[in-house]
């Protein structure tokens, strides 16, 4: 008797410990906002620099080629770069396409330009999107420079 | 055997809330232009001889307030002016499409009809070469409208139904173009 009485209070010790554990809040690691090699990768592909010669150009251009491809310029702040459009999935518009462009001096006449792109408010992941928005870029820029 | 079944019915179900999570495909083609694109750039852009490029600006924003648009946003470094104007979407069509539809569907079906629309400009100036002698504009007017309420048999539909549309009729834009040009006395030229 007094031996299965053990057995059970052994029992409800070891499932206690248990409980409590899982009621433990996770303990955040440490690497939490270190950079991935996802994001790094994803960083890679969003961003490409360019020759031109002031900002102000390469903003311009990005601005127009935004226009060619449809999109709707939302806000534009020239001090430091930012160009923010959307469009509508056409021919369906209940989607939306966002994307904000930096462009920032790297150094005397390398512009720095990134796009971030989100499709119905999620990342855009797929770098096929950036390389077809870089090549209409450059193509405008190029046009540009002319 | 009823165990097996079981199992492969959950696994179906399973794979069936999985599919639905999967995200939709990936839009690369929209960063890519149309054969649509050129077209819709020749009726959105006009180009102008002057060096002036704040005079523009400034003109562009006088027209479209003189066509009732509030200017929300504007950058001049870049050129940029962005507005918009608030207007009721009522039209007897739809309100005798209404009025059919509630009566073929013996009073069962109320059809939402458009109620109020913003309508919206963007518009960006820029120089088109070294000297910065000619200009070019380029306007792009789309619109959101508002549904009102209706109903469906015992179903309520409430309202706020949003539709979004880009406007592409060229009168739109000949119009804003031709009172831009006699606003800089200016000719506009188109490509």
């Amino acid at each position: 008797m007094s031996h299965t009485m053990r057995a059970i209070s052994g029992m409800i010790v070891i499932a206690g410990a248990w409980f409590l554990q899982g009621c433990a809040a996770p303990e955040p690691s440490q690497d939490l906002l270190a950079p991935t090699e996802a994001q790094m990768k994803l960083r890679s592909f969003q961003s490409r620099t360019f020759d031109v010669k002031d900002r102000q150009l390469a903003m311009r251009g990005v601005i127009a080629v935004l226009q060619d491809l449809g999109f709707i310029i939302e806000r534009a702040n020239e001090p430091l770069g930012l160009v923010t459009a959307a469009r509508f999935a056409e021919p369906n518009f209940y989607d939306v396409l966002g994307v904000t462009v930096t462009v920032r001096q790297q150094q005397e006449g390398r512009m720095l330009i990134r796009a971030n792109a989100i499709y119905n408010n999620k990342p855009i992941e797929d770098p096929k999107v950036y390389q077809n928005f870089f090549a209409a870029l450059e193509r405008s820029l190029f046009i540009a420079k002319e | 055997m009823t165990g097996r079944g079981l199992l492969a019915g959950v696994c179906l179900i399973l794979s069936g809330l999985a599919a639905g999570c999967v995200t939709p495909t990936q839009p690369a083609e929209f960063f890519q232009l149309t054969p649509e694109s050129p077209r819709n750039k020749a009726m959105q852009t006009r180009f102008f001889e002057t060096k002036d490029e704040a005079e523009l600006l400034s003109a562009s924003a006088a027209v479209l307030q003189d066509l009732g648009f509030q200017v929300e946003e504007s950058v001049q470094d870049v050129g940029f002016l962005r507005a918009t104007k608030e207007r009721s979407a009522r039209e007897y069509g739809q309100d005798i499409g209404r009025f059919f539809a509630f009566l073929l569907s013996f009073g069962k079906f109320i059809m939402p009809v458009d109620l109020h629309q913003k309508i919206a400009a963007t518009l960006v100036a820029r120089p088109i070469n070294p000297e910065g002698t000619r200009q070019e504009v380029r306007i792009m007017f789309y619109r959101v409208v508002w549904k009102g309420d209706g109903q469906a048999d015992r179903q309520y539909i409430p309202p706020g139904q949003q539709k979004m549309e880009m406007l592409r009729d060229p009168v739109m834009y000949q119009q804003f173009f031709a009172k831009l040009s006699k606003a800089v006395f200016l000719e506009a030229f188109t490509l």
